[in-house]
């Protein structure tokens, strides 16, 4: 594809997003709950668009269509379990809400500190997410550049992609905080969505005549395709590696959780959850569909990850939808990144920085949260022209890495005996286990590292709480709260 | 059903589908089922059933405004 068609699609779609990021700025308010929560005001609709942006990154139309190619519909399992998470929205949301409001948390981060009455807490997760998320954003940035750089033919270059996704990601964030992230997440997810609909309608049908047809080809070609572990790749222990720490996703990723104290009431909250369930379902549809085209099209690819775009590079996908794609994979990971960069700048300033120093104004903090933005940018950026193995690894162990917060989560709501040592040691020795063992490859007992780091978390904050003196005073309190408002709003 | 009844059914349910989701698709049955109306149907029924549920749960949390 033509490489100034590529640089005027992506300045066209930069200009949309910034006028809506601009119209966003109108309504920011002041102070840090409205630059990073939009003042607990979101709509429900908004809420679902930007949970599901957020959610979704480039990986699916590449990484998970690049599963089913190699592994069949055991990907699709893997991502519907993933899917099924948010049943702990269920019973979590509406709490994370509800102590929201109370206590005026900005980051889940925050409300574990105070919860578990410790600073380090706050700190330690804080630094946990730092340190897992931005590998993942800059294996984000690293996929935009790639695609680029592979539709264009090489003409625009991996780096040059790379700076200008950070720079519109940067741009949205900086612009209007958390209303012009989640306005131009809404957009990024109506693309997102649309463009995937779309093409895989015109592969169905251009390629091969019609859905009914793909799966009869799928049948007679690839049988093995349509089962676990079939063709090896989805066998017991890389199913249960991959997709149990996914589960936990709602929980364990804070620019997700966080999520959970925007919408403006429980009922908006309620068309979130619906909504994203929505998003997801058919999002992961067509991502799999993707992925058994290829598989049916184009069986000699050497890396999974190239079926999508050697697939747009097939004549049955007009150019123009192409780039549409190409666009919709981009606004997928765009959307992932600036919340992230969101989220994080947010605990820096609240979790880090507003602890480290007392009697900070709100002010002082805003700012503070605010240059975090372009820092943690650069950061990601330098990370993803790197491309050192590290990055990958980090990347792929961050679900693994993060899942060691969702004890802590669980028994912040659940457990009165939880303590603050026992949070520090989930955490702290289940996020370096995570990594070490997803660096090294080495899996014991051929269980993979996000089963290790959730036992191990796990055993560690049951058996560290037995021991050590929970803050009794702050739990009666917390517990007795939610308590009564679930009761008298009768909510399980 | 009493509010702490409904969290133990809940829970229970979600367990034992989320159970079946990770086992049932590795059974023998499924395993040698090489066709559309095995683990891809299987998966999305699953994930059906799934939405249903949280419609359900979530349906209470709508006359809650939190103004």
């Amino acid at each position: 594809m033509d490489a100034n068609t590529i640089y005027l699609a992506i300045f066209l779609y930069f200009v949309v997003g910034s006028i809506i990021a601009r119209l966003a700025r109108r309504k920011l308010g002041s102070g840090v709950n409205d630059f990073f929560l939009a003042g607990r005001t979101l709509g429900g609709i908004v809420s679902a668009l930007t949970y599901s942006a957020t959610t979704y990154s480039a990986f699916m139309l590449v990484g998970l269509a690049g599963f089913t190619y190699i592994g069949g519909v055991g990907a699709l399992g893997f991502e519907l379990i993933y899917l099924s998470g948010l049943v702990l929205v269920a019973f979590f949301g509406p709490r994370l809400w509800l102590v929201g409001k109370r206590y005026n948390y900005l980051t889940p981060t925050e409300m574990l500190g105070d919860r578990y009455q410790s600073k380090a807490v706050a700190i330690v997760a804080a630094i946990a997410a730092v340190i897992f998320l931005i590998p993942y954003s800059a294996v984000q940035l690293i996929g935009i550049g790639a695609l680029v750089e592979g539709l264009s033919g090489g003409a625009i270059p991996f780096l040059i992609g790379v700076v200008i996704a950070a720079a519109i990601a940067v741009y949205w964030t900086w612009t209007g905080g958390l209303r012009a992230v989640a306005w131009t997440d809404s957009l990024q997810a109506a693309v997102m969505l649309t463009v995937a609909i779309l093409s895989v309608i015109f592969i169905a049908y251009n390629g091969f005549g019609g859905f009914g047809n793909m799966f009869t080809q799928l049948e007679e070609r690839y049988p093995a395709w349509l089962t676990v572990p079939g063709p090896g790749f989805f066998n017991i222990h890389a199913f249960v590696g991959l997709t149990l720490p996914w589960f936990f996703f709602s929980l364990s990723n804070p620019q997700v959780s966080q999520r959970l104290f925007m919408p403006r009431s429980l009922n908006q909250m309620r068309i979130m959850v619906m909504g994203f369930l929505i998003f997801g379902f058919i999002y992961t549809l067509v991502s799999i569909l993707w992925g058994f085209s290829a598989r049916l099209l184009l069986p000699d690819l050497e890396v999974a990850d190239a079926a999508t775009p050697a697939l747009l590079g097939l004549d049955i996908v007009p150019a123009s939808v192409a780039l549409l794609v190409m666009l919709g994979i981009s606004a997928a990971a765009i959307s992932t990144v600036n919340s992230i960069i969101l989220t994080l700048s947010s605990m820096v300033t609240r979790d880090v920085f507003k602890n480290l120093r007392d009697n900070t104004s709100e002010n002082r903090e805003l700012l503070v949260g605010r240059i975090f933005v372009p820092i943690f940018t650069i950061f990601i950026l330098a990370f993803a022209t790197l491309r050192l193995d590290l990055i990958a690894a980090l990347s792929v162990a961050s679900s693994a890495g993060l899942l060691v917060m969702v004890p802590a989560l669980i028994g912040a709501f659940f457990w009165k005996r939880g303590t603050a040592a026992a949070v520090l040691a989930s955490i702290i020795i289940g996020g370096t286990v995570a990594t070490v063992l997803q660096y090294s490859g080495f899996f014991p007992l051929g269980l993979w590292p996000g089963v290790w780091s959730g036992l191990i978390s796990t055993v560690l904050f049951i058996g560290v709480s037995l021991l050590t003196r929970p803050p009794e005073q702050k739990a009666e309190e917390f517990l007795g709260y939610l308590q009564e408002e679930l009761n008298t709003k009768k909510i399980i | 059903m009493s509010l702490k009844q409904q969290r133990i059914f809940w829970t229970i349910l979600f367990l034992l589908m989320i159970m079946a989701a990770f086992i049932v698709p590795f059974t023998p049955l499924f395993r040698d089922l090489s066709r559309v109306y095995g683990a891809f149907l299987f998966w999305n029924i699953f994930a059906l059933v799934v939405i249903i549920c949280l419609g359900i749960i979530t349906a209470k949390w709508r006359n809650f405004n939190g103004r």
